[in-house]
């Protein structure tokens, strides 16, 4: 990676002249990540959303309050009292929206971190070690990979009935790190072959440490930009179950959870505000993740030059 | 080739083997059994419930029981639903074609899409009409299927009264008549375009990269050289050459399709496979719980041996062995 050819790539940018010092990848990804109009939009989008989501409760109305059925208020427009209207419960769908953002986005980032967790560690010892410990991590990824996802997810949700969103995190996570872990074996494969780490082995490092220390430092990058797309994957999958009864217990609001009353027909004929909300936020959210997704891997990426 | 492939499904039997054993077991883990769908319901006392358990062998050893399954399965006889009172391979034979049907629609319009999208991109890349097009898969990657359904059925089915938003048939319409053919495409024009339409930004990138790729080629700038027109250059050279490494994606599609089915079909309320399996999961007809999860599983491995056969047969350098 030459720093210089980055840095004639941007003569836009008035920086007062340094002497000419050799930047970090992270520096130089940092920079290009910082111009990209697209991907920065959407970070600011999706910061946005999260912050809504986190001051749910001050915004609108403890969450408790959400879920209570006000017989006087059923199904009205969008107004001043009711930003977004009231749902077929008389629950304002407003505050639904921000407190069911909290819990689809906690979701979807706590299995995201189990799938990278759990991924990176299975890729990166099979990548390792290679021999009969590849094999076998490998063979039990490709027997994991055959089981179609949405389809188990269900099985497994419907044995754990009395399941709370943890048994979710749960179930999803299991399912999901293979291709994370295929990903990362490939990956740890090229890059050990370098000398930094016969050179970190030569002089003693443990195997732990120069995986952790050496080599995933330097896998890094792959793993922040699969981490990005599981992410808007998960979102979806969560949604999805929850959109067809079989995610987050039907009282605790979520983005799937709201979109589930579209499912009788008098809303989705003539209720639009209950469920066009959470639906275009989903998608905006998705869409600005998947943005900034293409805009880190364009980041790490040192043969672009945009 | 053959000799590959054969390898490789004898090697899918343990593998088969291993999923049943998963399959059975998750369906044992399962809350409850499928006894009172069985037995006469007016009947509660224990002795002919007890009675009835052990007729039905649900008293049998674990071990015992899957045996018994699979020597089943083996036959091809999954046992009977409980809900339904009928074979579950009639059931499934039942609602299998519709899904086919709704499959490989939704295939022609996913692959039909991206071919005119993808061959415009990949020509006129940098124009207006390809940010268009790419602006399009941006958002088609990004909402998720069971939200293009609802927003598919609330524009075209209700609003706009083109397409019937629910089900797979019309009522009271005769099998094999002009109506009946006409009444099943209604039906399912709108659940195909939604599975099909959302699916296509994969290959549209794909292609458009590949003829970018390609129009820069030496074989090209030949053919230009030869003062050979544009149009011929584009549809003869290039996109012949760009349009065979996507016929691998196939393999990996037959198993997605099914599996994405499940939801599409559960919202149009399809009698599909997907809508069959959200039903006996929730009302516990294990029988066709199990059959289904079997068959999209091992779906799912003939699916990548065929994305891996095409990978062969597409690159020659690709030595299949």
């Amino acid at each position: 990676m030459e720093p210089s050819i980055s840095q004639q790539t941007s003569p836009g940018l008035a920086e007062p002249v340094k002497p000419p010092k050799s930047q970090s990848p992270w520096a130089l990804a940092r920079r290009k990540f910082l111009r990209n109009k697209a991907a920065m939009i959407s970070l600011v989008f999706l910061l946005l959303v999260c912050v809504m989501s986190i001051l749910a409760e001050p915004l609108t109305m403890p969450v408790e309050e959400t879920a209570k059925i006000n017989l006087t208020q059923m199904s009205k427009e969008p107004s001043a009292d009711h930003y977004f209207g009231t749902d077929k419960s008389g629950r304002d769908v407003f505050a639904r929206t921000l407190h069911g953002g909290k819990t689809s986005l906690l979701l979807a980032f706590s299995i995201t971190l189990a799938v990278i967790t759990i991924g990176t560690l299975v890729g990166a010892t099979a990548g390792y070690f290679g021999g009969w410990v590849d094999n076998a991590l490998m063979r039990f990824t490709d027997f994991m990979m055959n089981f179609p996802f949405l389809l188990f997810v269900i099985v497994l949700k419907s044995i754990f009935i009395e399941s709370s969103t943890g048994t979710l995190i749960f179930v999803i996570s299991v399912l999901s790190w293979t291709g994370t872990a295929r990903l990362v074996r490939s990956k740890v494969m090229a890059e050990k072959e370098n000398e930094y780490i016969m050179s970190a082995v030569s002089i003693g490092c443990s195997a732990p440490k120069t995986i952790f220390k050496h080599l995933l430092p330097n896998v890094m990058s792959t793993i922040i930009v699969q981490a990005t797309i599981t992410l808007a994957a998960m979102i979806v999958a969560e949604t999805g179950l929850s959109f067809l009864g079989f995610g987050v217990p039907i009282n605790i609001p979520t983005w799937g959870n709201m979109l589930q009353e579209a499912r009788s027909p008098d809303v989705l004929t003539s209720k639009w505000w209950i469920w066009i909300p959470p639906a275009a936020i989903l998608t905006f959210t998705i869409l600005s993740i998947n943005f900034i997704g293409e805009g880190l891997k364009d980041a790490f990426n040192p043969k672009s030059n945009r | 080739m053959l000799q590959y492939t054969i390898r490789r499904l004898i090697g899918m039997i343990p593998i088969i083997f291993l999923i049943s054993v998963v399959v059975f077991t998750l369906a044992k883990l399962m809350p409850g059994d499928a006894l009172s769908g069985k037995i006469d319901p007016l009947n509660s006392d224990p002795e002919y419930i007890e009675e009835m358990r052990e007729q039905m062998g649900l008293n049998d050893p674990i071990p015992v029981q899957y045996v018994r399954w699979m020597s089943g399965v083996v036959q091809g006889d999954f046992g009977d639903s409980f809900v339904h009172k009928r074979p579950v391979m009639e059931l499934i034979g039942d609602r299998l074609p519709n899904t086919i049907i709704l499959g490989i629609s939704a295939l022609l319009i996913t692959y039909l899409l991206a071919f005119l999208m993808g061959r415009y991109s990949g020509r006129f890349a940098y124009s207006i009409g390809d940010y268009l097009i790419s602006a399009f898969n941006y958002l088609a990657l990004a909402i998720p299927s069971f939200v293009a359904a609802l927003v598919a059925i609330y524009v075209f089915a209700i609003n706009l009264g083109w397409v019937p938003a629910s089900g797979s048939i019309g009522s009271g319409v005769e099998a094999g008549t002009l109506e009946y053919y006409l009444s099943k495409a209604k039906h399912t024009v709108l659940p195909a375009i939604v599975l099909g339409a959302m699916a296509t930004a994969a290959y549209t990138q794909f292609l458009r990269n590949d003829m970018i790729e390609s129009s820069r080629k030496d074989y090209v700038r030949t053919a230009r050289a030869k003062g050979t027109k544009e149009s011929a250059i584009y549809n003869k050279h290039i996109l012949r050459n760009s349009i065979i490494p996507i016929v691998t994606l196939l393999g990996f599609d037959i198993a997605n399709l099914f599996g994405g089915a499940i939801i599409t079909e559960t919202i149009f309320t399809y009698p599909g496979i997907g809508y069959l399996f959200v039903e006996s999961v929730n009302s516990r007809d294990y029988s066709v719980m199990m059959a289904i999860a079997m068959m999209l599983t091992i779906l799912t491995l003939i699916g990548n041996l065929v994305a891996d056969l095409l990978y062969g047969l597409v690159d020659p350098r690709i030595r299949l062995s």
